[in-house]
């Protein structure tokens, strides 16, 4: 006898499930959910569909969406998106900087850095410029320890990164075209799904 | 089985246990206690052992090459509360290495912790605050700043939440999740920021929420008509009922210098578990209200004026005994058993009449209790832990988790474990399909009628039964020929009803001794004109099925069942003995009063103005009336017209009994003396009798009890001595099964 476990469908989507995914998104999640033992196995990859379907970020009808279609409760899914620094839950800039504060960049003066940048763009972290331009985030330790600190922005690296250089990196991120600051989600989905279907990771 | 014991050790001891049963439970059995926050008996372990205080030492027995058996210990110290007994395990809970661990533990948990207590309502109850007590370490080595996070955070209107005194042991988190079924919490970021949360911008709107407050084993949730009244160590404690639906929760009733301060639950595994629902857990404020009456009232013309019980007793008195036979009573449903009994007896004995009633209308002729199949109690409610093993629960118009609170727990629970279906049958539109606590979502059949639809689904029910195969010998010819044109009929819920018939029988399959099905009719459909004929068609659906189950319209008041089972009704007497000569309903009691047939009405407990299925129809009667009297607790819109309004004791301030929904009869005790000026009903009524001369005498409620189990067969097994803390259910009684 098989035990019930979710307080929702459980095991299956809801009858009905209202939302933005399109219907190529819908059969892109629902191959991934085949290679899950249950649906809610899949809920970092839907989470990242979810986020390039809604232009970048994970608003509240998002999270709602997510749940109904892997047939478990919003807050949970509420609680892994916000568990990981890459799923934006809040509104967020066209182009999002991510500074690192961990050790090595701490030692290098991330600090003064994102004061810098702060003031640089009037908002503070976690916020977003009121032009919906820019928003700052910190982040953990970006693996470029040796270019300390480092700022990340979409696809993109910026090494060395100090409170004087900060208005010249202001000035080169406003360049970057838009596309290119918010895909990051989807080349992220697309990796996984390759290396599904070529086999070299599953599960 | 011998064969699923295993043989452990622990500090020495050596014990036989069922194999796979964590160590913390192992440990209880002989008394030796290790010390937790997160592990709790009724949760699932799922998300446990993440609060590592409830750490052992263990050895497990290796093989050698050689063959030889020696003890491996292992190298770290076990979270016992997930690590399954195994043959010969050794287990110490007390070396100092584990006692220099759980410091640790304690240190770390505190680290972030504003050890705030002496304005935290958990302190002196506080699991945390007790562990660092006897387990902790004196001081604190850390200097730095602690985390800061909102103080009193609003989850909801009655729970809020203090983010910086949580350590995360995802009680609450799970409650919501297992037991409750609404999974409204979790845990939002991770590491210091990590939080429990609703999600972002919505309420805590369980119905179920005020457990949390008692699981959570820190000063995290909080009550907030408690929050900052009052300190345990001030708090005197009482044995109590909850008062606001049939369940019956065993309740702790917390007060202080006479005044209702708070309801905790209390521990009856027969009925509610150590749960209580908010309408209980929140709604008892009433106790202390600023509205309770303390002095009897007598209209004059058209204001009250506050008189003695002399006088109050004499008046009503003089009025029933001139009506005599022409006097009524209705209501009841939240009287004592022993005020019922009473209260009966003196109009039926001293006064003459059978006009009593506690049904508000519309159905007067349903049979609450339908049991299907041999073997049955004759009108015994099913019992709620027999609902968790069902293998078909059908809620047929119940909104289960606001109706029946602790039924829904537990039919919940058996569908948890995978052996229990649910089907939900409602009126399109039904509060249900809304609420975070619901069976509508974990049903599988959900059939939705049209507003007065239900007995159209109860037809069709049976006629797919039988086209489906179903005995049809026992069905009424004429009730088989409506079943079999409602099958015919279109109708969007018609595929919803066949599968509901196809689950019918299956449910009966396989489970041929014992009941499988329960159908539990709520108050939407009980409002339905047509509920005797609903019933009987459900009955009739079951048994052409051939399935064993009940039927029933379970009761919603507090003591609804015990006016039920003691004969405030004009066709029963105590124990449903017929009454001859049969009395009138509430509807020809009203109609009654209105042609000026009835000289006096007495209505208890009960809103009538409001509540009654015609209110209108109700008010105007209640103006034509010659005489009313009204005991109650305040002033209600029916007390308002009473031409004498008597105030009456609450369940805080006496000794009584009340009759659960499943039959149940329960104890509870005086917490603290009633306000001056306030008696008890049925010493009200033996008073009024002993002035018309005749003497219903009783001492006390314990008396009046053991006169109920020596007159009312029904109520044999169920007198003062037998009843203990928990009650006893007269069916169980009756059938002889001990215990239950
Ligand atoms: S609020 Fe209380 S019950 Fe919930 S996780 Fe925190 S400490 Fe545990
Ligand atoms: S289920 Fe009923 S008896 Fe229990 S706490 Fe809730 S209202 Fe009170
Ligand atoms: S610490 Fe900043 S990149 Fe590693
Ligand atoms: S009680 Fe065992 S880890 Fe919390």
């Amino acid at each position: 006898m098989a035990a019930n476990g979710h307080s929702g469908g459980g095991d299956r989507p809801m009858d009905t499930v209202s939302g933005r995914f399109s219907p190529e998104a819908v059969a892109e999640l629902e191959e991934i959910v085949s290679h899950y033992p249950d649906r809610r196995g899949a809920m970092l990859p839907a989470l990242w569909i979810a986020q390039r379907e809604y232009g970048g970020s994970l608003p509240a009808e998002a999270i709602k969406e997510v749940a109904e279609r892997l047939g478990c409760p919003p807050v949970e899914v509420e609680g892994v998106a916000s568990f990981y620094t890459m799923y934006n839950l809040g509104r967020r800039g066209r182009r999002h900087l991510e500074v690192c504060t961990c050790l090595t960049c701490a030692v290098l003066g991330a600090a003064d850095t994102l004061r810098a940048l702060e003031e640089k763009l009037g908002i503070k972290v976690g916020q977003t410029t009121p032009d919906g331009e820019f928003s700052l985030a910190e982040v953990e330790c970006l693996n470029w320890c040796e270019a300390g600190t480092v700022v990340q922005v979409g696809g993109r690296y910026f090494g060395n990164v100090t409170p004087d250089k900060v208005d010249a990196l202001v000035e080169q991120i406003r360049q970057i075209q838009d596309t290119e600051a918010v895909t990051q989600a989807d080349q992220i989905v697309k990796v996984q799904l390759a290396r599904r279907h070529d086999g070299t990771a599953d599960g | 089985m011998a064969s699923d014991l295993v043989n452990i050790t622990i500090n020495g001891t050596p014990l036989q246990v069922p194999a796979g049963e964590m160590i913390i439970e192992s440990a209880r059995r002989i008394g030796v206690e290790i010390p937790h926050f997160c592990y709790h008996p009724r949760l699932s372990k799922e998300a446990g052992a993440n609060c590592r205080m409830c750490l052992v030492e263990v050895a497990s027995p290796r093989k050698n090459p050689d063959g030889s058996v020696t003890l491996a210990k292992m190298p770290k110290p076990q979270t016992s509360c997930s690590l399954p007994a195994g043959e010969g395990m050794v287990i110490e809970t007390e070396t100092p290495a584990i006692i220099e661990a759980r410091r640790g533990i304690l240190e770390f948990l505190l680290i972030n912790h504003p050890l705030d207590c002496p304005i935290c309502d958990r302190g002196g109850e506080c699991p945390l605050q007790n562990n660092t007590l006897h387990y902790g370490p004196p001081t604190t080595r850390y200097v730095e700043e602690k985390r800061h996070l909102p103080k009193a955070f609003p989850l909801s209107e009655h729970v809020v939440l203090d983010r910086e005194r949580c350590i995360h042991c995802a009680r609450c988190t799970r409650f919501a999740e297992d037991i409750a079924g609404d999974a409204q919490l979790g845990f939002l970021k991770r590491g210091a920021d990590m939080e429990v949360s609703v999600r972002t911008g919505e309420q805590f709107t369980s119905l179920f929420s005020g457990n949390t407050i008692e699981l959570c084993p820190v000063g995290a949730l909080l009550s907030r008509s408690y929050r900052f009244r009052g300190r345990p160590w001030d708090l005197m404690t009482q044995k109590s009922i909850c008062t606001e639906c049939s369940n019956g929760c065993n309740i702790k009733l917390d007060h202080r210098a006479g005044r209702f301060v708070r309801v905790n639950a209390r521990l009856n595994e027969d009925v509610n578990e150590e749960w209580t629902c908010d309408r209980g857990k929140f709604g008892m404020d009433y106790l202390s209200g600023p509205d309770r009456l303390t002095t009897p009232l007598v209209r004059r013309g058209n204001r009250f004026e506050a008189v003695g019980w002399d006088e109050a007793i004499r008046r009503v008195a003089e009025e029933l005994g001139q009506a005599g036979r022409k006097s009524a009573f209705l209501g009841g449903i939240r009287s004592s058993n022993e005020d019922l009994f009473v209260m009966q007896r003196l109009f039926r004995e001293v006064l003459g009449s059978s006009d009593l009633d506690h049904r508000v209308g519309p159905s007067f002729d349903a049979e609450p209790v339908i049991g299907v199949g041999q073997g049955q109690v004759a009108r015994a409610p099913m019992s709620l832990v027999e609902l968790e093993g069902l293998s078909l629960f059908i809620s047929f118009g119940c909104d289960m988790a606001w109706e029946q609170p602790m039924a829904y727990l537990r039919v919940r629970k058996g569908w948890r474990r995978g052996a229990l279906t649910i089907a939900s049958v409602a009126r399109h539109g039904t509060a249900e399909d809304e609420r975070p606590s619901s069976l509508a979502p974990i049903s599988a059949v959900r059939v939705r009628h049209d507003e007065g639809g239900e007995l159209q689904v109860a037809l069709r029910l049976l006629g797919e039964v039988l086209r489906q195969g179903g005995d049809g010998t026992a069905v009424p010819a004429e009730l088989a020929a409506k079943a079999e044109s409602a099958v015919t009929e279109q109708g969007a819920d018609a595929e919803a009803v066949r599968r509901l018939a196809l689950t019918l029988f299956e449910a009966g399959k396989g489970a041929s001794d014992g009941r499988s099905v329960a159908v539990w009719i709520g108050e939407a459909a009980r409002t339905n004109r047509q509920l005797p004929d609903i019933l009987q068609t459900l009955s009739a659906a079951l048994s052409a099925a051939g399935v064993h189950g009940v039927v029933q319209v379970p009761a919603m008041e507090v003591n609804e069942q015990g006016a039920r089972d003691l004969g405030i009704a004009p066709t029963w007497l105590p124990g449903y003995e017929q009454a001859d000569p049969a009395g009138r309903n509430s509807a020809e009691i009203l109609a009654a009063v209105a042609q000026g047939d009835i000289a006096a009405l007495w209505i208890s407990g009960l809103d009538l103005a409001t509540r009654y299925s015609d209110p209108a129809a109700a008010v105007r009667a209640l103006e034509s009336c010659p005489f009313l009297v009204v005991t109650d607790l305040s002033l209600t819109k029916t007390a308002q017209m009473a031409d004498v309004v008597l105030p009456v004791t609450s369940v805080a301030e006496r000794n009584g009994t009340y009759t659960n929904v499943e039959g149940r009869v329960q104890r509870f005790w005086k917490a603290y003396d009633p306000p001056a000026g306030v008696r008890q009903e049925w010493r009200i009524a033996a008073q009024i009798a002993a002035r018309l001369g005749t003497e219903i005498h009783y001492a006390s409620s314990r008396e009046v009890l053991a006169d109920i189990a020596a007159r009312v067969p029904l109520y044999a097994g169920c007198g003062p001595d037998a009843l203990g803390d928990g009650g006893v259910r007269w069916a169980s009684a009756l059938a002889g099964e001990v215990g239950r």
